[in-house]
């Protein structure tokens, strides 16, 4: 074959290739990415699922010892309930925690660098929330634990939290997987990059150790009664 | 003119290739989905099994000394979202707008957002809400709301789809006027957003317990000096 017909050839092929390739770009618009999103969310859910499964598995082996324990006389029932009574704190709030985190502060940024918003209630509140999201296991704002009735609102001129008066600068804490909480904040066009572009100062730190101190009220339920399991 | 005839068959036998592996994820979104129902359905079968331990260690440690005890660990628990509760509440249903929208008005303002149900929450903790819920799901000290589509994803596993009902015990009508002072999150959200809301004073509203089990992986708790 000439060298000639080659060259033809080879451009030929190529043209074919990129014609195709073009058919290909712009028929993948149309066609919906929506399958394989299902299937990653739904892997998240599993392994979600699996964890939540492991712990109740522990729980259970847990409680069954206790069990048996507490059958064996007054002492020992006593001994098993002061053991339950300090794992439901510990998870209730009532015990101070430390562990791997970040620390957050948030504060209104002066008029010269162009604050467009003072960092308001509802701030903190989403701040808190994408914490949460990121899976942190125990939060504290200002030194406020956060419970699970834990309010975070404007009343009058000052933020309350746990109907105590907060102050700026904020200091958000929180126990968790540092790079999971610390991503979720300062992801690309998140939360974090809007309250920046608001002018307010928002620096987001991951720590080796963070100590969250107990919540400082009590827990006190006037409405509230627990409802007994058939069993 | 051969050339131009085989580079679009190879391109044409990659996309053949590409189309198959597409079906792939149909198949594995059944497969995963099934795996998801009966993992799930494990999950609430130990659930149960912990509960009636839970039940049972209650009742081994009846003795009348230790009611002091037992009542701490009862507090505790609720707060834990351990056990389920009920009393006096409130219930809050929210829907998107219904109002017709005006042409260049941005729809995606007038649908409900995560920060709707956040501050209408964040209201009832103001307003003394002993206990919490979201369509049935109890909120804790670690649950998030985020909203995914139509959807609320709350305590990472659940989805809960509209209307949303928030359920609170408390005082219902401490409850109800705080969210209906004017000028507060209910006025905001129906005035600006045309966001529906409805508030039923409740004699007895039960919130169910936490279906997961709750274990810290990260935090550790500080011995204290006594």
């Amino acid at each position: 074959m000439a060298p000639r017909y080659v060259s033809i050839t080879l451009v030929a092929l190529i043209l074919g290739l990129m014609l195709a390739v073009q058919f290909r770009t712009t028929n993948k618009e149309v066609e919906p990415t929506a399958p394989r999103d299902r299937a990653h969310e739904l892997t998240v859910e599993l392994k979600n699922l699996a964890e939540e499964r492991a712990r109740l598995e522990a729980e259970a082996e847990d409680l069954e010892r206790k069990l048996s324990r507490a059958r064996q006389g007054y002492a020992q029932a006593k001994e098993t309930l002061e053991g339950e009574v300090e794992k439901a704190a510990v998870i209730a709030g009532l015990t101070p925690v430390t562990g791997p985190g970040v620390r957050v502060l948030v504060a209104t940024g002066t008029q010269t660098q162009g604050a467009l918003f003072t960092v308001r209630d509802e701030d903190l509140l989403k701040l808190v929330n994408e914490l949460r999201a990121a899976g942190a296991e125990a939060l504290s704002i200002n030194g406020e634990r956060l419970i699970s009735t834990s309010e975070i609102r404007l009343a009058g001129s000052f933020i309350n939290v746990n109907t105590r008066k907060i102050t700026p600068p904020y200091e958000i804490l929180a126990v968790g997987d540092p790079a999971a909480l610390e991503s979720s904040l300062e992801i690309k066009g998140g939360l974090v990059e809007t309250l920046r572009d608001w002018g307010m100062m928002v620096t987001v730190e991951s720590m080796d150790k963070v100590r969250i101190p107990a919540y400082k009220g009590t827990l006190r339920y006037e409405y509230a009664r627990p409802v007994r399991e058939a069993a | 003119m051969v050339g131009l005839f085989f580079g679009l068959l190879i391109a044409l036998q990659i996309r053949l290739s590409q189309e198959i592996r597409e079906t792939v994820p149909i198949q594995r979104v059944q497969k995963l989905t099934a795996e998801v129902q009966a993992a799930r359905a494990e999950r609430d079968e130990l659930q149960q099994r912990v509960a009636a331990l839970r039940a049972e260690l209650d009742a081994a440690t009846a003795e009348t000394g230790l009611a002091p005890l037992r009542s701490k660990l009862e507090r505790y628990r609720i707060e834990t979202g351990l056990v389920p509760v009920s009393g006096p509440g409130v219930e809050v249903t929210l829907k998107d707008s219904g109002a017709a929208l005006q042409p260049g008005q941005n729809p995606n303002l007038y649908v409900l957002h995560d920060e709707d149900v956040l501050r209408v929450l964040n209201e009832l903790r103001a307003a003394g809400a002993e206990v919490l819920a979201l369509n049935g799901e109890r909120i804790l000290s670690t649950t998030e709301i985020r909203c995914i589509g139509p959807a609320i994803l709350i305590n990472k596993t659940v989805r809960k789809t509209a209307p949303f009902v928030i359920t609170a015990i408390g005082d219902p009508q401490t409850l109800n006027n705080s969210l209906e002072m004017p000028g507060g999150v209910v006025d905001t959200l129906q005035r600006f957003w045309g966001i529906q809301v409805s508030i039923r004073e409740m004699a007895q509203v039960t919130i169910p317990a936490y279906k997961g089990s709750r274990e810290f992986e990260y935090a550790r708790p500080v011995k204290e000096a006594k």
